[in-house]
């Protein structure tokens, strides 16, 4: 049945809303075979339909309307698992912060990588050029209610510089008392735990 | 804080190009050649007028329109009369999942094949009469998955946003500070990991 | 929005402390605030109370409102009411929860007063949930939400406004005998959420 597999890759999707599975090449490439198929089937038919005008026999424009709407098909699941696949890393750029984990890296595709870097340029750009010295967007996403808030590191993640020259040592479950504005893209990534009293 | 819209497929959406994949009964009523593989069950290579098919709903919408249509759909079973019935009778108690994963959607498109009958006055009423349910297990605090697995694909989605939205309100009624979270997909990434590590 | 949000706009309600400090008029973006004298009662924000509050230099005064009987009343009202009574305060919820929090010492009847407005609260919730239901299943277009305070109504998002969307789609199928003009666009609402 044609457009299965077109719709496998977004089966693939569905599964998993809020992570990239591994870009599927092979099933990419499998389905533009289908379509060029398709698309040469059709293209042979109908000329064979022109030369067959005269003589009496069925028309093979049924046979050529179904293949076409097999083939709108897959470009229309094609689009969109590329479109969605971005929108997954639109937010994932948001979560993570500038740089992700190579595990999730693995999994794209070249061309998303290169879509990544020019986003992640494209968006500290617009932030430099808020006001006098550029605004972090991604800070601040919940109402701040104190200047220092306590912290707890969960990972190993070794030193840590502040905006006033003072360099921690971030160890496995050290605690700390430092400015929420430094540490909150930490605690967003997993390496600290907001300690609330 | 960030901007979310209701559900409105589009050309891009996940749900409705699965919706649109969901199998639609119909006739052949022109011969179709060449495409005899289109039926598992015969070895021709020609499709004959008459051949009674399920063939998924995109390719049907398309073949189905026209002066001269190839195919003549008839509407999905679970939309007939005898189950528009069952909803009539009470709503809230059907496993909608049974009937169809996608069915307000499907019922969306699937309406123009039967004009006569009332599929869209019994797609407003299910929705309707199912939204106190829907509501309640939102605001419940104890978990049952089978309430989920009742629902279709719509009831799912809306209810997925609101409990998000209510825990949040939970929170922050039952503890004084909230604190600042490791961003979701970071947690479900290190989870995963954990999971593979072992 | 979050339920976070909407109490930080409502720690821009005023309330009345009384400094234990003296100080000049301090200039700010949102207003004044100041002259703070020791034992002078002066009206600040909420934000502005707490912080003095945990820097042991205030002492906050109770709101008319918040007051055991005055509470008894509403919530009687509250009761007997098919509608919403208006609260004497836009951000009640907020102000109870801060003051309750920072400054329990400062309050009397403490306890009485954090049930009390617990059980307002219920009573108004269970009502908006009918009143909910009632309108999916009307099918109606609109509802009056007169004295419903912000955190109210931001409970029923984004369910409500979604879900009459998607009765609107519906709807539309239905065609154009029921009267409604199916316009070109159609508007979907959008909910803040995070």
């Amino acid at each position: 049945m044609f457009g299965e597999k077109a719709v496998e890759l977004i089966k693939e999707l569905d599964r998993c809303p809020t992570s990239l599975p591994p870009y599927n090449t092979d099933l990419v490439s499998e389905v533009n075979n289908e379509m060029r198929h398709l698309i040469e089937s059709n293209q042979d038919d109908a000329r064979s339909e022109e030369e067959n005008r005269s003589l009496s026999g069925e028309s093979l424009l049924p046979t050529i309307k179904c293949r076409h709407s097999a083939v709108i098909r897959n470009i229309r699941c094609l689009l969109a698992y590329h479109y969605n696949r971005l929108r997954v890393l639109r937010t994932m750029r948001w979560q993570f912060g500038g740089v992700l984990p190579s595990d999730i890296k693995q999994n794209l595709s070249h061309l998303e990588v290169e879509w990544l870097t020019k986003y992640s340029n494209s968006l500290a750009q617009y932030m430099r050029s808020v006001g006098e010295e550029g605004i972090n967007l991604a800070t601040n996403l919940k109402p701040p209610k104190s200047l220092y808030i306590e912290v707890r590191c969960l990972v190993n993640y070794g030193k840590f510089e502040l905006n006033n020259g003072i360099v921690l040592l971030l160890k496995k479950n050290s605690r700390h008392f430092l400015p929420r504005s430094e540490c909150e893209e930490l605690i967003r990534q997993g390496v600290l735990e907001h300690l609330v009293s | 804080m960030s901007l979310q819209p209701s559900y409105l497929p589009n050309y891009f959406s996940i749900d409705d190009i699965l919706a649109s994949q969901e199998r639609i009964p119909c006739t052949f009523s022109v011969n179709v050649q060449k495409l005899g593989n289109l039926n598992p069950s015969s070895e021709e290579t020609d499709l004959k007028a008459g051949t009674a098919l399920e063939l998924p709903l995109w390719l049907v919408q398309d073949l189905s329109t026209g002066r001269q249509p190839v195919v003549i759909p008839e509407l999905p079973k679970v939309y007939k009369e005898g189950y528009r019935e069952i909803l009539k009778a009470d709503a809230s108690a059907v496993d909608l999942h049974k009937f169809n994963l996608y069915y307000f959607e499907l019922g969306s498109y699937v309406r123009v094949f039967d004009r006569k009958s009332d599929v869209a006055d019994t797609l407003i009423h299910a929705f309707t009469n199912r939204f106190r349910q829907l509501m309640d297990v939102i605001d419940s605090t104890e978990h049952n998955p089978t309430d989920f697995q009742r629902m279709d694909s719509l009831e799912r989605r809306l209810f997925k946003e609101s409990k998000e939205s209510r825990m949040k309100l939970h929170t922050w009624l039952e503890h004084s500070t909230t604190p600042i979270e490791t961003a979701a997909m970071v947690l479900n990434h290190k989870k995963r990991k954990r999971g593979t590590d072992l | 929005m979050d339920p976070e949000e909407v109490e930080f706009l409502g720690e821009k309600e005023n309330v009345v402390i009384v400094p234990t400090f003296n100080y000049g008029v301090i200039h700010l973006i949102a207003g004044d605030i100041g002259p703070f004298r020791a034992g002078l009662p002066i009206k600040v924000p909420l934000w502005v109370a707490i912080n003095l509050k945990q820097q042991q230099t205030c002492k906050i005064q109770q709101p008319d409102w918040m007051d055991v009987e005055n509470l008894e009343v509403l919530k009687e009202n509250e009761k007997n009411a098919i509608t919403f009574t208006r609260m004497p305060n836009e951000h009640y919820m907020a102000l109870t929860k801060a003051l309750l929090k920072f400054a329990p010492d400062d309050l009397i009847r403490a306890n009485e007063i954090r049930t009390l407005v617990k059980d307002i609260w219920d009573i108004r919730m269970s009502k908006l949930r009918s009143s909910v239901d009632l309108l999916i299943k009307e099918k109606s277009s609109y509802a009056a939400v007169d004295n419903l305070t912000i955190l109210e109504i931001n409970s029923v998002r984004p369910l409500l406004p979604h879900a009459l969307d998607q009765i609107h789609r519906m709807k539309k199928l239905q065609g154009p005998q029921l009267g409604t003009n199916s316009s070109a666009g159609h508007t979907s609402s959008y909910s803040f959420r995070s």
